[in-house]
């Protein structure tokens, strides 16, 4: 049981005690739920692997989105993790490919371009005809380290870069916005056409 | 700004404890040991989130106890709001402000200041360049909270760029060089920010700390006080270029608002060197002094003066100079003595063994 404990214990946002309460909780469950959730964690391990081309989740050697035709595979949006695929996806506003770097730079964390999956995105340009980039890493030093990385990176290739925009969440109140937030939103006003 | 009503749970070592200060000047009084600097640490707990004293966040949990909780009433200008802090022995700190949780406890900063004057302020005369810098980095986040986050930005990509530096071990590869520049780029921008702030506020604090100086030193004196950036005429990035070899080698950070100095002087010279004990004694209240008024305003009304056993170390003459230069508005003060002559407190508390007693 301890086994268990500990091991549910090294999960992302489960400490301890939530680690102690889900196998007491397991323990009370019938035998054939448990199973289930053994089984599907086994069935994601063996059959769920990275796409070769964008290093997305996949069942197969390409992930949906990379074998979906309907996709513009012109445009690149470069995202730190898996994760963000789907963030993005929700928004239904974007229509191009992906390009997953399955993390940021960081130094403290051992993470350099090496580290990540940059020599493939290079790779991609020109055999897909890639025109624009879009910088889809998240807002924090890490993210924006590595967004400027790819940018002095791309940009002697002629090839369009572009950074996703940061600013006020969507039917907010502006009296509610951070500081930092709204700052950044001043930063990159537009003028209205 | 002032406190209208303060409440412990297990912090410390009070398992209940209620206090309504005064508006004017409130003495705490007790043996030492007592719990009366844990009154004043609560408060300024909620001020910056952390300890003054620097005590790492469980040991302000009252020994065997899970959670504890500080909550006061504060009244910003007729805004009377209510501050919660809840501080777990495991997991996430809980912030709540009118009863709402915070989304992020930072955001609490600017709701409850403090100026804290304690027997350790010495430090920031005779300590070296790092007390300085974090009077002045304190005193920005007290004047305007987004420096909080800026300060927070240049600790990380300094940590980030000095950990590369380790990682490259001397050698510059062309990729460690390419991610090098990136977080040199990262630490201009807010290391340029960063110093210009504290440029500006140790240009406002020069005035008020000479007066200050020569209203509680029993000689006056010619009190200097510059922000030595050395990178700042170049540019940080200009700077950071020419340095790059040196860091690699090194692997260090050898240039940025690390490593800046808040350089005092009396009479010309150097505070810290050439400065009798009295003279920096003198120092450190005037620049504490400087900081209240500065931080008083950019917020509009003055911040909560914590006077942690100060007294004790002062003598006759700089205690009673002291109690003349405070400004009006709210004080609380401990001491394990007698009252300094000529402190008449509006209310007067006794503290023993974590109650108060009235």
């Amino acid at each position: 049981m301890q086994d268990l404990i500990d091991e549910l214990g090294r999960m992302p946002g489960v400490g301890p005690k939530s680690a102690q309460r889900i196998t007491f909780h397991l323990l009370k469950l019938p035998r054939e739920d448990a199973l289930k959730l053994a089984t599907a964690i086994i069935e994601v391990k063996d059959k769920v692997t990275f796409c070769e081309r964008c290093f997305n989740v996949s069942e197969g050697p390409l992930c949906g989105i990379c074998t979906d035709e309907r996709r513009d595979t012109h445009v690149v949006c470069v995202v730190e993790e898996p994760r963000d695929i789907v963030a993005v996806e929700k928004t239904h506003e974007y229509r191009g490919s992906y390009h997953v770097l399955q993390g940021a730079i960081s130094p403290i964390e051992g993470i350099g371009p090496e580290q990540l999956k940059v020599k493939e995105l290079l790779g991609r340009l020109d055999p897909e005809g890639v025109t624009e980039v879009i910088l889809c890493t998240n807002p924090n030093i890490e993210g924006e380290a590595t967004a400027m990385y790819l940018a002095r990176l791309l940009k002697p290739l002629g090839i369009k870069i572009t950074r996703i925009a940061s600013g006020l969440p969507v039917g907010g109140d502006l009296e509610y916005a951070d500081e930092l937030t709204l700052g950044r939103a001043l930063e990159g006003r537009r003028e209205v056409e | 700004m002032f406190l209208r009503h303060l409440w412990l749970t297990d912090f410390r070592n009070y398992a209940t404890a209620e206090l309504a200060p005064a508006t004017g000047l409130t003495a705490i009084v007790g043996d030492n040991g007592e719990g009366k600097t844990n009154l004043l640490e609560a408060i300024g707990y909620l001020a910056t989130l952390s300890s003054f004293r620097g005590a790492p966040g469980d040991a302000l949990l009252r020994s065997g106890c899970e959670r504890a909780i500080v909550r006061a009433e504060v009244d910003n200008d007729g805004r009377v709001a209510s501050v919660e802090a809840e501080l777990h022995a495991i997991g996430r700190d809980r912030v709540l402000v009118n009863r709402q949780p915070l989304r992020r406890s930072r955001d609490l900063l600017g709701t409850v200041r403090t100026t804290v004057f304690s027997p350790d302020d010495l430090a920031l005369v005779k300590g070296g360049p790092a007390e300085r810098r974090r009077l002045l980095d304190d005193t920005l986040v007290a004047c305007a909270v987004k420096h909080d986050a800026l300060r927070a930005d240049v600790d990380r990509v300094l940590r980030q760029r000095t950990t590369l530096l380790k990682q490259a071990g001397g050698r510059l590869t062309a990729d460690i060089e390419a991610t090098l520049e990136v977080w040199d780029a990262k630490l201009a921008d807010a290391g340029e920010r960063l110093g210009d702030a504290r440029d500006e506020l140790a240009t406002r604090l020069a005035p008020s700390t000479a007066a200050a100086y020569d209203a509680v030193a029993p000689r006056p004196a010619r009190v200097g006080l510059r922000y030595e950036a050395p990178w700042r005429d170049e540019g940080l990035a200009t700077a950071l270029a020419k340095a790059r070899a040196d860091d690699v080698r090194r692997s260090v950070s050898t240039v940025g608002p690390h490593r800046d100095e808040l350089a005092l002087s009396v009479g010309g010279l150097p505070a810290r060197t050439h400065a009798s004990q009295g003279e920096q004694r003198s120092l450190a209240l005037a620049l504490r002094l400087a900081t209240h008024e500065v931080v008083g305003e950019s917020a509009g009304s003055p911040p909560v003066l914590l006077l942690d056993d100060v007294f004790s170390e002062l003598d006759g003459f700089r205690s009673a100079a002291l109690l003349r230069s405070l400004p009006a508005g709210q004080a609380l003060l401990t001491t394990a003595g007698a009252l300094p002559p000529g402190a008449v407190p509006e209310l007067l508390v006794r503290v023993q063994g974590g109650t108060i007693v009235p």
